[in-house]
């Protein structure tokens, strides 16, 4: 069985890492602390005693220009946002310092429980922070299903 | 205008705790002056703090959590937390004038540029 001092077989590794350092210094990351979900817009989803709430944050949206549709316990989120050239007239590319921000059309499709009531379903849009309630269906009782005998 | 009147300083007055986000902005330059967008969602006009002091303007957006009380959380993909950024300005914005304006979890500030002073004929004197 060779036998390797401990040291030694991590050399290369701690090569690897030091030509790692060595390219990664000097780079700036552009996208530090800002966030960048992997699908838009990122919800989070909370569970009460009385309802499911779904919040997404869509700042520069218009109430207006959201469309939410259900369907097959399926909640899709649709919309588009304009750029700022739309409201302040006329804007060339070249005017621009700086853009970090994202305009266009989204869309996002979030499963929900089944058991919740569609027709209850409400939503709120204040301050660029979409909330949408979904009430729970009130609990079934279990109903006795009575057996006759053939006889 | 081609001077640096946009550099930000990233990653102050961190609070210990709670999370501090840099919020995404747009800059542009009209013929009056400059226009910075910048996405705060959930940030309200009376949580927001817009200081200009020396030369630096700094917005620290205050968000409160608005999730009701007992809400379990049963996924999570985006946290909430305070914006802060700051940038430089440059000598030609003229401080007592910039606007500002929330609408949506959308912050638009007006910086006016200076206007360019004429040239002045200095008279010259015979000794």
């Amino acid at each position: 069985m060779p036998i390797f001092r401990w040291e030694q077989s991590w050399n290369p590794l701690r090569d690897l890492e030091r030509e790692v350092d060595r390219l990664v210094q000097g780079v700036e990351f552009s996208v530090q602390g800002i966030r960048m979900p992997r699908q838009y817009p990122a919800v989070n989803i909370f569970e009460l005693a009385h309802e499911y709430l779904i919040t997404a944050e869509l700042p520069g949206m218009l109430a207006e220009d959201l469309e939410l549709t259900i369907a097959n316990s399926v909640l899709t989120l649709k919309g588009h946002r304009n750029p700022p050239e739309i409201a302040d007239g006329e804007i060339s590319e070249e005017r621009f310092r700086r853009q970090e921000r994202t305009f266009g059309e989204w869309q996002r499709s979030i499963s929900i429980p089944d058991r919740i009531s569609e027709e209850h379903l409400s939503a709120e849009f204040n301050e660029g922070v979409l909330k949408i309630h979904l009430p729970k269906l009130e609990e079934e009782q279990p109903r006795q299903i009575p057996v006759s005998s053939g006889e | 205008m081609n001077r640096q009147d946009s550099n930000e300083e990233r990653g102050e007055m961190a609070h210990p705790g709670q999370y501090v986000f840099t919020p995404p902005i747009d800059i542009y330059e009209t013929e009056a002056g400059l226009v910075l967008y910048a996405d705060l969602p959930g940030v309200s006009v009376g949580s927001l703090e817009l200081q200009v002091q020396d030369n630096k303007l700094t917005l620290l957006g205050k968000v409160e959590p608005q999730i009701p009380e007992g809400a379990q959380p049963l996924h999570q993909e985006y946290e909430v937390g305070n914006y802060l950024r700051s940038f430089i300005l440059s000598g030609e914005i003229v401080h007592s004038e910039i606007e500002a304006k929330l609408t949506n979890g959308v912050l638009r500030i007006f910086l006016p540029k200076a206007p360019k002073a004429e040239p002045r004929r200095i008279q010259v004197n015979t000794g």
